[in-house]
This record gives C-alpha cells, structure tokens and sequence, in this order.
C-alpha cells in the first residue's frame, strides 16, 4: 500500500529545508497572530526559504501548525496559502490538508518580492490568519548541487563508456557474450532465398527517437548486406517518415557495399500509416498474399506484436523478434522462433556491428550493471543486520546508500 | 436499429476486419485499404495542422494579443525544413544534420530519464531488510518473502542482462534463475494483454449490439 | 428478461460442446483455430444480455486514488491527460467517465489536456457524459471555472518537461482559443505545483511512464495512472516505489474504480464479458497444452509427423 500521498512532499520539503542555507524570515512568534473569523487559531512561525540550486523559480513557505491540527482528533481540515507581490492584491496560491507544514511555491518569477500568509481552515468554516512575513526574493543558482551524486553516476557510467569504446577503437577484442537469436540470422535469410520468397523486416512502429528504433536500424545494416550478398527479395513496411528515410539510406548503404547498388530498389522502404493497426491491417495483408520466408520483428512494438507474430507464424515464417518492451516481449517468446529479450536487442545490434562505440556502450552499462548489483547487495546486507540488530552504524549505510541513489 | 450513418458505416467496417479471421477475402481488403487511407490522410492532417499551422505558423505570429511571438521555432522550421534537402540528391547529405540533432536531443533526455527513474531510484528502492515486521512489531512473513523475490528476481535479473561474461558455473545459474523470474513476468503480461485484447473486442461487441442493432438498452 | 435467459441457455450449451471439443482433442482431432474463434466470441457477447454481477476484488492500487482524490479539499486543482485514442476507449473511457463524475462531485477543479492528438476529443466525451449524470448536472460545473480542456500538444514527453517551467509556454490558449491568462480557473497555475494531483489515462507512449519520468520525479507532481491492461505490468515497479501513487489496471480497474466511488458504468457491465472470455482461454489453453503433449508423445511412439496445438 502506498503511503499517504503528502508523504512524498513532506519528505522533499524536509529535504529542501535542510539544504537550505539562509533567506529565512521569521515574522511572527509564536503568539502575535491575526485570528480571522471563526475562532481556530493560525499556524505560528512562518518561514519563508528561497530553494537553493534553482532557477529562481520556488520558494517554500513552512509553519508550525495550528495548535487546533491535532493527529486523530483535528478540526484543522487544510491551510490555505495566500500571496501577494509588490503591495498587489493577496492571492491564494495553493492548499495543503492537515498535518502537512510544508509548502512549495513553484510559480514566483526572479527580481520580485513575496510576501505570504497562512491561512487554517476548520471544518466548520472557519479560518485563522497568520501575520503576513517579510518579503522575500527568489534567486537563481547556476549549478544545483542537489544533484552532485547524479553527476558523478553520470561521469563514472558515461567515462567507462568512452574507456571502453577508446579500447575497442585501438583494435582490442571485447568479450560479448553469446546471443542464441543472431546465430540464427544467416539460417533464416538462406531459408528465405532457398524457398524463393521475399524476408519481411518490421522495425516497429515508433520514430527516430527511439534508441529500440535505432537498434534495429543497426541489426537491418547487417541484415540486408547479407540479402544484397544472397540477392533474396526484401521488404521493410514502416510505420514513420522519418524511418523510412532512414531505413532506405541503411539498405542502400549495405547493397552499395555489396557490390550490388543496381540491385537496390527504394521501394525496398515503404511507409504504411502512423496509424497502428492501420499499419498492422496492412502489413498482415502483405504476410497472407506474398507468404515471406523470413520475418524479421525487431524494434518498438506495442499491442502490434501478438498480430503481426501470430499472423507471420500461422504463414509459417521463421520468425528472429526483439524489443526492449516488457509486456510484448511474451508474445514473441510465445509466436517467434528466436526472441532477443529486452536489451539483448541493443547488444545483438553492438555484437553484429563490432562497432567501437555500440561495443564500448555495452561494456560501459555493464560496469553500471556491476555497480548496481554490488549497490543492491550491500544495501540489502545492510539494511537486513540494521533490521534485526539495531545497529546504527549499518542503518546508516542504507540511507547514506538511499540518499546517493535518490534524486526525489 | 440505428438510423445514424455513421454508426452504419463503422458497423460494417467492424464486421469487414472480422472477416478476416474465416480467410483473406475481398470485403476485408476493402476495409483495410479504408482503413489505411484514411489514417494516413488523418495524420496527415494533424500533423500539419498541429505543427505546421497552429504551432509553428502561430506560434511565430500569434492570433490574439498577450501571446509573445517564439521567435526561436524558426531554427526548428530550418532544421525541418532541411530534410526536404533529400529531395535534391547532390545536396540530400544535407539532411543527416536535423536527424542528428533528432536523435542526439532525444538521447539526452531519454538518458536523464531513464537513468533517474528506471534506474537510481529502483536500485534505491531494493535496498530493504529481508527481514520485514509489521506495524505492530511482529514478523510480516508475506511482506518478507514479497522483498525476498523482489531481491533475488532484481539481482539475477541483472546478471542475466550482463553481457561481460559467459553464463557458465555458477554465475550461469544465477542467470538461469533471472530468466525464470523473467519469465513468469512475461506471463503475468500475458494475462494482462490477453485481457486487453478481449476489452477491445467486448468494446466492439457492444457497439454492434447497443449502437448499430440497438439490443441492449 | 428474455435476452438474460437465452443468454444464459446459449451458455450451458457451449459449455456442453466443450466437453466435445476435449475428447476430439484428447483423440488427437484438435479442432480448427476458427471454431475457437466463435467460442470467444459467444463468450464476450452473450454476458453482455446476462444481468449478472461479477465478483471484484478490492485493491490498494485502485484504492489508492480513491483515497487520495477523497482527501484533497473541495476546490483543489486536478490535471487529468488523456493519452490514448478511440482504439483504447473500451478500456479507458469508462475509467475516465468514472473518474471526472467523481472529481465533480468532491468539487474539485478539473484541467484536461492531451498528449495524443484524440485525446483531448476522449475528454469532451467523457465530460459530455458526466454532465448527463443528475447529481453532476446538478452543481452546474461550468466550463473555464470548475473544468477547462487545454486541448493537444504534440512532442510528448518534451510537453511535460515544458509544463515543468509553465503551463502557458505549452498551452498559450484552451481548446477553444481562449487565452491562458483569461481562463479564471488557470488563475495562479504556473506549473505542477499549483496543481494537487496529476491523474493520466493512457494506452502507450507517451503516457504513464512518461509522467512518472518527468512530472513526478523531475518536478515532485504527485501522479496517479489509469492504464490499458497492456501497460499495466509495466507500472508496477514505480508503484513499489511511490513514483506512482495508485493505478487501474484495463477494464478491472475501471470497474473496481467505479465500485469504489459508486459510479457503476460501463466498465462494471463489460466485466462480465470479460469474465467468461478469460474462463473459455484458460479452458482452450489447457486443451492446447494436453493437444501438444499429445502429438508429442505420438511423435516419441511413432516418429511420424502430426499436427501438434490446435491448428
């Protein structure tokens, strides 16, 4: 069961207020209040933090709660929030249920002044006003050091990958493991140009923008020089412009690297509709009239896949699926012959390619891969001797560990 | 009955993709070149009336007063307008620039994305005890065979995915039991497309009986 | 009435057949993949006559939501974006009729976008559709003041990202032309944090994952997803971790959504269906699997070819 839906704010603002440095203005104490109607007392001790490493974008407005906010037995129901700018008209920005003490206000500009109130609100209608505080103005920081563990992430995943695609470019062999759906790629395509009938190559419905898309795109290079080489009919139905220019430019690549550019024929790339099913009507058209002898499904599916797979199973192709999105990948086990799980779709494209930089990225993400596994193990250890002794020294490691791995 | 046209129409059109599963025949290619041509047309239009017209063009020059004029959209009409650089072959080199710019933008965001959410913030999450109480102080022997799976099935998911090594010995059965964890994932997506499909079709079915046969009150 | 019988009597019929179709199987006849076809279809459409009540299981995911939008006070600011199209409406728009009926009722204020181009169109149904409701009809909501639609923008997650700063550099005007700054209930929205609660209908991507990504984890929103039965494994995990605060997971969902905030609609008649629909899948997935352990032992016996499954 999920916590409460305040908690997560509550545990950022408690955050947010122990990075914050200054800029706090207390205005009130805890007696000189403004009761409003009705007759529930305000919330006490108003502080205003400017947000640090931002862009001068928030502020968050804290309190001491109503001594009517009582957990269980409350007549508090929330706190309105009220603002106001330049001796302008008081706005209420915002409302927070009981319990709650913390406030962030994301919608202030650079350069001007705030000044808040906070408001209780009872459930019999009434309501009790703070004293407003003294303005205050929101600054930007350049360089938010909230984030500093992220960077670090960052440039140790990011540095083990350029190490690794430097060390593949000096000409040194990285050990990939081996993938049983590429082996079967040579196999499917002599099967295809044996019977005589056309390989259909589906590279999902999505754009370029998709890392599955330009995986794919990768995989097709290979795929269709050794169709250039074979001189087997090829057909590649797509579901956005952008793929297929982009398709057309990676088959005309690997038939002009054939020897073979007469063979090419940019109708190879035909763009469908961006529409799904209108794709899928279309393209299990295609598989019922011209029978291929090879599909290949590799790329971005959604409720696509169990269609197309099943439709190109029941016309009896060898089928080579992969995508990186788990809830299609069951259909491909289940209607392929060969499915590349997840991101074995990206190490195939890596392995296939021998590429310098598709290889360094793999061997890079499998450092970040070791380094959450030892993460995972030592906080689970951790975590597990804190729970059953008690130890301090070890719940510390957690949440030292917690901290690091959490940007929320 | 219905006697609205349109419910007239897409009733048929329903029933001519039905076909399909007795055989291939001609009502269902009728359908599906419908189908297929009026969604290119349809997104063709969207596409540009979005893009083209209501966010580039008014963007640039807005309709109403109190809108300021992105100035900045021209670079991406540019850019855009680059592509069509393919259309002129000595020059269609032209047109890797916006694709790059494409995938290297997108690449940027994805990696933060995908890195904060999927990443850090589920290692960050896996790191409970195995050992679980309740509220009340009591051994939780669901909460703590919940955490106990979740771990293992994060773990030698992991080792599975990890293309370094060859999965032999021990290492080899860890990944073993990855894909064990990952295959009863698949199943349990299995059953829930399943059930996403037969919604699709019960849609279908209540719109033939309750809008086009008029059946069901 | 008589729909409900016939419906009924169809049913023990087909249920008779079965027993029919598993000695042909458990003979080594599997039947044609196209007889399967009419058992599920008769297994979606008769239950649409029968007047039934399936059984529902309570959730906390479900629950969640429920619980959350409860909670927030009356007036408080509720983003809903509708990201799916009439594909996906069976599974989706009962679950967002449901959910806008609710958010009316508990007076809060509703702001609807769309990060796919039909959905802001789903939206103006699913109002359309609560606006007929009489206990909604009665507290009047009016347009621009208790509910606006921002309409569609493209560039997926990029919107949300933009939002982050403002609302108005993605949204300059409503669906209806109307300037942000002139619309009274977008009065003092700058961005998510002027908004209590951020609720996402969606069918692919862009759509839960994304708002997890970006509007809750970039920007704290606190976000709360309606998914196709297809997405929903993939929720899960932010769901452990509170990135997602509740979830309705394809028709089920829906339906425990709308028993829980007593709006029974669409998604509870459909449930049914869908009932009897996974019953006739189990039963032919385990026909299939005695078919193939059949054929495989006759293979081991007599090393001859034969059609294994149902074909």
């Amino acid at each position: 069961m999920p916590p409460a839906p305040g908690a997560r704010s509550i545990a950022s603002g408690g955050r947010v207020l122990i990075l914050t440095l200054t800029l706090i203005t207390l205005t009130s104490s805890l007696l000189a209040t403004d009761p409003g109607p009705g007759s529930i007392a305000p919330p006490t001790l108003i502080m205003v933090n400017d947000l640090d490493y931002d862009n001068g974008e928030s502020l968050t407005i804290s309190w001491v709660p109503s001594l009517d906010d009582v957990p269980g037995q409350s007549e508090v129901v929330a706190y309105r929030i009220l603002r106001s700018s330049g001796g302008g008209q008081e706005a209420t920005i915002g409302t927070v249920l009981a319990g709650e003490s913390t406030f962030v206000d994301q919608s202030v500009n650079r350069d001007s002044a705030y000044v808040y109130r906070v408001a209780t609100i009872a459930a019999n209608g009434g309501e009790g006003y703070s004293l407003p505080t003294d303005a205050v103005v929101p600054n930007r920081e350049w360089l938010n050091w909230d984030l500093v563990w992220l960077f670090l992430a960052c440039l140790v995943l990011g540095g083990s990958v350029v190490f690794f695609i430097e060390t593949a470019r000096r000409g040194k062999k990285l050990f990939v493991r081996k993938i049983a759906g590429l082996e079967a790629i040579d196999e499917a395509i002599g099967r295809a140009t044996e019977m005589g009938r056309p390989i259909l190559y589906i590279p999902g419905i999505q754009d370029m923008d998709e890392v599955e898309t330009l995986a794919s795109l990768t995989i097709l290079g290979k795929v269709s020089r050794q169709i250039a080489d074979y001189d087997t009919q090829l057909f590649m139905p797509v579901a956005r412009s952008l793929v297929m220019t982009a398709g057309r430019e990676t088959i005309k690549t690997s038939y002009l690297e054939a020897g073979r550019a007469d063979a090419f024929n940019e109708d190879m790339v035909r763009y469908i509709t961006d529409e799904q099913f209108g794709y899928v009507a279309a393209v299990d058209g295609y598989m019922v009239r011209e029978r291929p002898a090879t599909i290949f499904l590799l790329g971005a599916f959604f409720g696509e896949s169990l269609v197309l797979a099943e439709m190109g199973n029941s016309v009896g192709a060898i089928q080579i699926a992969g995508t990186a999105r788990p809830p299609q990948i069951p259909f491909f086990v289940a209607a392929c012959d060969y499915t590349l799980i997840g991101e074995e779709l990206f190490a195939a494209s890596a392995y296939l390619s021998g590429e310098p930089r598709q290889l360094g990225s793999l061997k890079g993400q499998d450092v970040g891969k070791g380094i959450a596994m030892a993460v995972i193990l030592i906080g689970v250890a951790a975590a597990t001797i804190a729970e059953l002794t008690g130890s301090g020294f070890f719940a510390g490691v957690v949440s030292t560990l917690q901290n690091v791995f959490t940007t929320r | 009955m219905s006697l609205d046209i349109g419910v007239w129409i897409g009733a048929l059109l329903t029933l001519g993709i039905f076909s399909f599963l007795y055989r291939d025949n001609p009502f269902y290619k009728l359908c599906e070149s419908i189908f297929v041509g009026v969604s290119a047309g349809y997104w063709f239009c969207v596409f540009f009336f979005d893009n083209m017209v209501r966010k580039f063009y008014f963007g640039v020059f807005p309709s109403e007063a109190g809108i300021e004029p992105k100035y900045f959209l021209i670079v991406g009409a540019v850019l855009g307008a680059l592509m069509l650089t393919r259309l002129i072959p000595s020059i269609g080199w032209i047109s890797r620039w916006p694709l790059s710019f494409i995938v290297g933008a997108t690449a940027g965001l994805y990696m933060m994305l995908f890195f904060v959410s999927n990443g850090l913030n589920q290692v960050a999450d896996t790191m409970l005890p195995l050992y679980r109480e309740t509220a009340g102080g009591d051994f939780d022997p669901a909460e703590t065979l919940g955490t106990i799976l979740v771990f293992i099935g994060t773990f030698t998911g992991l080792i599975y995915f990890f293309f370094s090594k060859e999965h032999k010995g021990l290492f080899g059965g860890a990944a073993r039991v990855g894909i064990f964890f990952l295959m009863v994932t698949f199943g349990a997506a299995f059953g829930y497309t399943v059930m996403s499909r037969m919604s699709l079709l019960i849609g279908r079915m209540d719109f033939l009986f309750r809008d086009w046969l008029g059946l069901l009150g | 009435m008589a729909g409900h019988w016939i419906a009924v009597a169809i049913n023990v019929v087909v249920g008779l057949t079965l027993v029919w179709v598993l000695v042909r199987t458990i003979q080594g006849r599997p039947i044609e993949r196209r007889i399967v076809f009419v058992y599920i279809a008769l297994a979606v459409a008769t239950p649409l006559f029968m007047k039934l009540e399936a059984p529902l299981a309570e959730t906390p995911e479900v629950q969640s939501i429920v619980t959350t939008i409860k909670e927030l006070p009356p007036g408080s600011r509720i983003l809903i974006s509708f990201d799916y199209d009439p594909q996906s409406a069976p599974e989706l728009q009962p679950m967002a009729e449901a959910f806008i009926k609710f958010a009316f009722k508990q007076r809060h204020k509703v702001i609807i976008m769309g990060l796919w181009p039909l959905g802001p169109d789903q939206a103006n149904q699913a109002i359309r559709a609560a606006l007929e409701d009489p206990s909604v009809a009665e507290l009047a909501p009016e347009y621009g003041v208790d509910y606006v639609n921002l309409g569609f923008q493209s560039g997926n997650e990029f919107v949300i990202q933009g939002m982050g700063s403002a609302f108005k550099n993605m949204f300059p005007q409503d669906e209806r032309g109307t300037i942000y700054d002139n619309i009274p209930i977008l009065r003092g929205v700058t961005n998510f944090s002027n908004v209590d609660y951020v609720q996402v209908f969606s069918s692919g991507k862009p759509g839960t994952r994304e708002w997890v990504q970006v509007a809750a984890d970039r920007f704290g929103a606190t976000v709360g997803g309606g998914t196709t039965a297809v997405q929903a494994p993939e929720m899960y995990p932010f769901l452990r971790s509170n990135q997602l605060i509740g979830l309705m997971g394809g028709m089920t969902g829906a339906a425990e959504f709308e028993k829980a905030v007593e709006e029974l609609g669409k998604a509870n008649t459909f449930l049914l269906s869908q009932m009897f629909a996974h019953a006739t899948v189990i039963v032919f997935v385990i026909f299939g699997n005695i078919a193939y352990f059949r054929s495989r032992r006759r293979d081991a016996s007599t090393d001859a070819p034969t059609p294994g499954g149902i074909s």
